[in-house]
């Protein structure tokens, strides 16, 4: 069984945001409103942090895309009282919107901010758009194709995407892989089997310097970054 | 020492007109509840920044009231004091109300309340892991336990009820104790990473329970003119006394270890931040300070009143400790990576105390209002008193 995991190289990134775009646009998550923005209530399932060490003129900018770090030891799912969490054999840690209860406890465990809350109903008309998103239909079925508010949601590293892709045979980590490693202009992400010791993964991360976020925690994050 | 039981005659119209109060404002959170389950939590207060709002600490608040207040009916029915036997009944009924009322807090602050049961269904479904799942048993085994032993007490068994009543504190202290490690084990927020979170609360339980019971005893007997015993009250002023010296020692040792290791930038940004007034006013101020300085005072603390005032700063006060732990313990910013993190990513989260969110609270109090004074209208909960003309009972709401 693979263990996926990703690779974020940080000399690569621009910043650009468009694996944020990507990933609203593949899984159907709602564009918040400036007020909703600013009162913390937008739903991302990836986001970019920038951090900056040090005053002007003497300062570094640094820019942290931070999906869900998909850990090994993940602290949402011991916190889950209903199994609405959970780590899937190939390492992905799921939600189960249908078993959440939405008690947020899972937020509250989570030191990435990797969670959001669904506050309100998606709004059909504006978010909803047949017309823009990929052809859905063909890929069976489809987890979020409308969403219930009252649940917490997650980066799901696409695993519908990796699904259909095993049933179809095709390698995963270079014909398949999540939308924010597909849409990224500079290839910053890398997506692959973590215990495949030929998977370009495996390569980087035995060649290169790397480092995890909140190591501290000994969360055992499978999201891996290189420095600048 | 006999003493014989009877419920109030509950037919004035004082009382009536506090029913019919406690409905409205039942009915006004319950309406609120159903808004905020159609629209979304977006009406509420809570975000993606600080997750648990308002009704999870009257939730922790209520169950620590319980707690403690049935902890204490133990005096009673386990240790045999006597001289308790008037306010023990009462006791047991206000901790079955209290729980109750915050077991709807708990059920109107998911995001899906219909999955409530979900919480319930032990073992089979449920991530045993969990501190929640746990506290599912927890709080559904004390719901039953505190229902036998006042049904025991009613029944005049005192063999069984003893044996009840000695569960029912094991189950208090565990209950309460659970609910402190929801918070105490998460290790990734610094203000409720404590190995020390389920004593202390524990400690708050019993002070803010016993506080909340003084209180209840003393209007009641006031208001349906019954003669109550003095020494009684003075004697549980002084166990107010150590507890809140407990608890003042637990929490003063918690904020401690926090501030002394280098990671305490949390501890640091609750004290003077923008939530410190919640802290150092209403939990430090109001829980510890003034009930501590009334009690030893050689002469407030010799007077109904003053200790009265005491225990009416300890139930606000500890109200003021479950949302200075709450709300400020999820609203600093998670240090994702080293450096100052720029933007919304690195601003602490603010909670907006919102009218829907509020009245629902108020609607929580109200219910669970309605339910000790029809509790006292229809069970025998209150001594029979030689002035027949009992006036009616107020009910006090915490």
């Amino acid at each position: 069984m693979p263990r996926w995991g990703m690779v974020i190289d940080l000399d690569k990134c621009v910043g650009c945001q468009a694996c944020t775009v990507a990933c609203k646009a593949e899984n159907n998550v709602p564009h918040g409103s400036p007020e909703e923005q600013g009162l913390r209530r937008e739903i991302y399932w990836n986001k970019v942090i920038a951090v900056t060490n040090g005053k002007y003129p003497r300062v570094n900018t640094q820019l942290i895309p931070m999906p869900c770090m998909h850990c090994d030891h993940a602290p949402c799912v011991t916190v889950c009282p209903a199994k609405a969490t959970y780590r899937r054999k190939d390492g992905i840690i799921v939600q189960d919107f249908r078993r959440c209860i939405g008690c947020k406890y899972c937020m509250v465990a989570c030191p990435y901010g990797a969670r959001s809350f669904n506050s309100k109903e998606q709004d059909e008309k504006e978010y909803y758009r047949h017309d823009l998103a990929p052809d859905r239909s063909v890929w069976g079925q489809w987890p979020f194709p409308s969403r219930t508010h009252g649940v917490v949601e997650k980066c799901t590293f696409c695993f519908h995407r990796i699904d259909r892709g095993m049933k179809e045979g095709k390698k995963i980590g270079k014909e398949v892989v999540p939308a924010c490693v597909e849409d990224c202009p500079s290839n910053a992400r890398i997506f692959g089997d973590l215990d495949d010791p030929d998977s370009e993964l495996s390569h980087l991360l035995s060649s290169r310097e790397w480092f995890r976020l909140r190591e501290e925690l000994d969360t055992k994050a499978k999201v891996y970054y290189l420095p600048k | 020492m006999s003493l014989a039981f009877t419920a109030t005659r509950g037919n004035s119209r004082s009382f009536y007109t506090l029913a019919t109060l406690l409905a409205i404002f039942t009915v006004v959170g319950l309406l609120c509840f159903i808004t905020s389950y159609i629209r979304g939590h977006q009406v509420l207060g809570s975000s993606n920044v600080i997750p648990w709002g308002i009704p999870i600490v009257v939730a922790i608040y209520l169950i620590g009231l319980s707690a403690g207040s049935l902890i204490l009916s133990s005096m009673t029915y386990v240790l045999g004091r006597e001289e308790y036997r008037p306010i023990s009944r009462i006791a047991v009924f206000l901790a079955i109300v209290l729980v109750f009322g915050a077991m709807v807090a708990i059920a109107v602050d998911l995001g899906r309340p219909e999955k409530t049961w979900r919480l319930f269904i032990f073992f089979v479904l449920n991530n045993m892991r969990s501190m929640f799942a746990i506290n599912g048993i927890l709080y559904g085994g004390y719901f039953v336990i505190s229902l036998l032993y006042l049904g025991f007490i009613f029944a005049e068994k005192s063999k069984w009820t003893k044996m009840m009543g000695t569960l029912a504190i094991f189950w208090a202290a565990l209950v309460h104790m659970g609910t402190g490690a929801i918070f105490g084990f998460v290790a990734a927020r610094p203000i409720f990473y404590s190995p020390i979170k389920p004593f202390e609360f524990l400690a708050a339980a019993m002070a803010s329970g016993l506080a909340l019971l003084i209180l209840v005893v003393v209007s009641v007997f006031r208001f349906t003119n019954r003669t109550l015993n003095k020494e009684m009250i003075f004697f549980l002023s002084r166990l107010l006394l150590a507890l809140i010296l407990v608890l003042f020692t637990m929490v003063f040792v918690d904020k401690l270890t926090h501030l002394y290791p280098p990671h305490r930038e949390a501890t640091i940004w609750l004290l003077t931040g923008p939530y410190s007034w919640v802290f150092w006013g209403i939990q430090v101020g109001c829980a510890y300070l003034l009930p501590i300085l009334v009690l030893i005072h050689p002469r407030y603390g010799k007077t109904i009143k003053g200790v009265i005032g005491a225990a009416f700063f300890v139930v606000v006060g500890i109200f003021g400790e479950r949302f200075a732990l709450v709300i400020p313990g999820t609203a600093h910013p998670l240090p994702f990576y080293p450096g100052k993190i720029e933007g919304i990513w690195g601003a602490a989260g603010s909670f907006p105390l919102t009218p829907i969110e509020t009245l629902m609270c108020l609607g929580i109090f109200a219910l669970m209002g309605l339910f000790f004074i029809a509790g006292l209208k229809h069970l025998d909960l209150l001594p029979v008193d030689e002035n027949e003309g009992q006036t009616p009972v107020k009910a006090k709401e915490g």
